[in-house]
């Protein structure tokens, strides 16, 4: 059928009306979500004129005034703001992972805030502890930042406002060495969610409805934590040689400990030292302790190793995963 | 489809005449609900809007009608777009349209705007401020004709 263009037929008119609508539906584009816009509760107001001669001078003309209000949008999304996976090691606390919520609506809101932690998709589950919202200097400061308790403190934002969300986890201590873990939060329209379009009557910002956008009012993002551990493996090996030219551990012998301390894993380990107790029926050798085969003090000085009387302790800081450190003593056989 | 119809019926009522003698310019504002049938295809609706949303696709419609009992010469209809509509589009390429407020009128693809830096783009739809038709012909006693035009809820 032809349908009726909305308004009457013309002799001067400069479109054709039986193809109006034809022409709209040609041109039309998919709709289009766009940051914020013009401010829910606001008035769009159109007024054309006319000017004309009809003989009596120049006359002007106002059209009827049409006047639209508009409506909330309700749209906002998430953003996982870490640039690589925050590393972790089993059973850390308070592990954190950043993210930027943006209301990308048109009116005031308030934004609920959830995680999921259990989605899949990774090696374990981190254990979501705390959520906080930043006081703006987007730098997790549990001091400074507000602990976010649903429906309490929900973050209220401006159109095409952010605000910075810290997820705190715990890893749990069974986990290994490169195993992901993955977190998306969730924010959530207060006024409400659903398909786009969906219209909340009344509830919109300035009078009008709080229509649903095409982020459908809810947004999510995932952040993952891996695991980054280290282990350590020590090795210890005892050589022996006397006055007869033998390896025989006979009274005067002298005995060469050597402790190879290997760490492997993607991690590092921290605070590493190598302590050994002198064995009875044996005297530690004054100023024998190395570490890489350089000589080192028995004081307790600024060089990493000493001998108290009773043992020797070789300070090894921190040693990244795939590195070895040797360390090497001497005693004699009494 | 019904709805769609009801709702254009609806739109079909003339606005009123302002001046018996004079001519009457009817300006009506429509919005593109696009929705998807069970098909799976998508169908448009005019629809007269009582509420928008930013991003809506509006439709302005005008219409004149001299009523008069003298011809309308150097007939002219110009439409300042609200502040909160970018301009998509008229609905024939004989409007003229203005990007700076209404000094000057050109064909929007004659039409620059200048830069921060000194120079001139050309000008892009989202720059028009006005729109206008300016007739070549007078419009006779009883002559009525529609104008449309196209702007997106910014």
């Amino acid at each position: 059928m032809m349908m009726k263009a909305p308004v009457g037929g013309a002799k001067h008119q400069l479109l054709p009306s039986c193809s109006a609508l034809a022409l709209l539906a040609a041109l039309a584009l998919p709709m289009q979500a766009q940051a914020a816009g013009t401010r829910a509760g606001s008035t769009i107001s159109n007024t054309a004129s006319a000017s004309f001669d009809n003989g009596a001078g120049t006359q002007t003309v106002d059209s009827n005034r049409v006047d639209l209000l508009v409506d909330e949008l309700l749209d906002v999304t998430v953003d996982s703001s870490d640039p690589a996976d925050v590393p972790t090691t089993p059973g850390a606390t308070s592990q954190v992972l950043t993210f930027a919520v943006t209301n990308n609506g048109n009116g005031v809101e308030n934004f609920g805030l959830s995680t999921i932690a259990n989605a899949g998709g990774d090696n374990y589950d981190p254990v979501v502890t705390q959520l906080y919202i930043d006081n703006g200097d987007g730098v997790f400061d549990a001091g400074t930042d507000t602990l976010y308790t649903p429906g309490a403190n929900d973050p209220a934002l401006n159109p095409d406002q952010s605000v910075t969300v810290f997820v705190l986890a715990t890893t749990p201590g069974t986990v290994v060495d490169g195993n992901r873990g993955i977190v998306s939060l969730v924010a959530a329209a207060r006024t409400g969610t659903g398909a786009p379009g969906t219209s909340f009557a009344g509830q919109g910002e300035g009078g009008g409805d709080a229509v649903v956008g095409s982020t459908g009012a809810d947004g999510q993002d995932a952040g993952a934590y891996v695991v980054s551990a280290a282990t350590v493996t020590l090795v210890k090996s005892a050589t022996v040689t006397n006055s007869l030219g033998t390896t025989d551990p006979i009274p005067g012998a002298s005995i060469t400990y050597t402790i190879v301390a290997t760490v492997a894993g993607s991690g590092s380990v921290s605070g590493l030292a190598i302590t050994d107790n002198i064995p009875a029926d044996t005297s530690y050798v004054p100023g024998s302790i190395t570490l890489g085969g350089s000589g080192l003090s028995d004081a307790a000085d600024a060089d990493a190793g000493n001998y108290n009387g009773t043992r020797i302790n070789v300070a090894l800081g921190t040693v990244a995963g795939g590195q070895t450190r040797t360390v090497s003593f001497r005693t004699t056989i009494q | 489809m019904r709805t769609a119809l009801f709702l254009l019926v609806a739109a079909f009522v003339p606005g009123q005449a302002l001046a018996a003698n004079q001519v009457a310019l009817d300006n009506n504002v429509f919005v593109e609900r696009v929705s998807t049938d069970a098909a799976g295809k998508q169908r448009i609706l005019l629809e007269e809007p009582k509420v928008v949303v930013p991003g809506d696709r509006l439709v302005f419609v005008l219409n004149y009608r001299n009523a008069g009992a003298q011809p309308a010469d150097k007939f002219v209809i110009t439409n300042p777009l609200p502040a909160a509509v970018r301009f998509a589009d008229a609905g024939d390429a004989r409007s003229l349209v203005s990007v700076d407020g209404g000094k000057q009128w050109g064909l929007l693809s004659d039409l620059t705007v200048p830069m921060t830096d000194g120079t001139r783009r050309a000008a892009q739809p989202a720059d028009v401020t006005h729109i206008r038709w300016a007739f070549q012909k007078p419009i006779p006693v009883g002559g009525t004709g529609k104008l449309m035009f196209r702007g997106v809820v910014k």
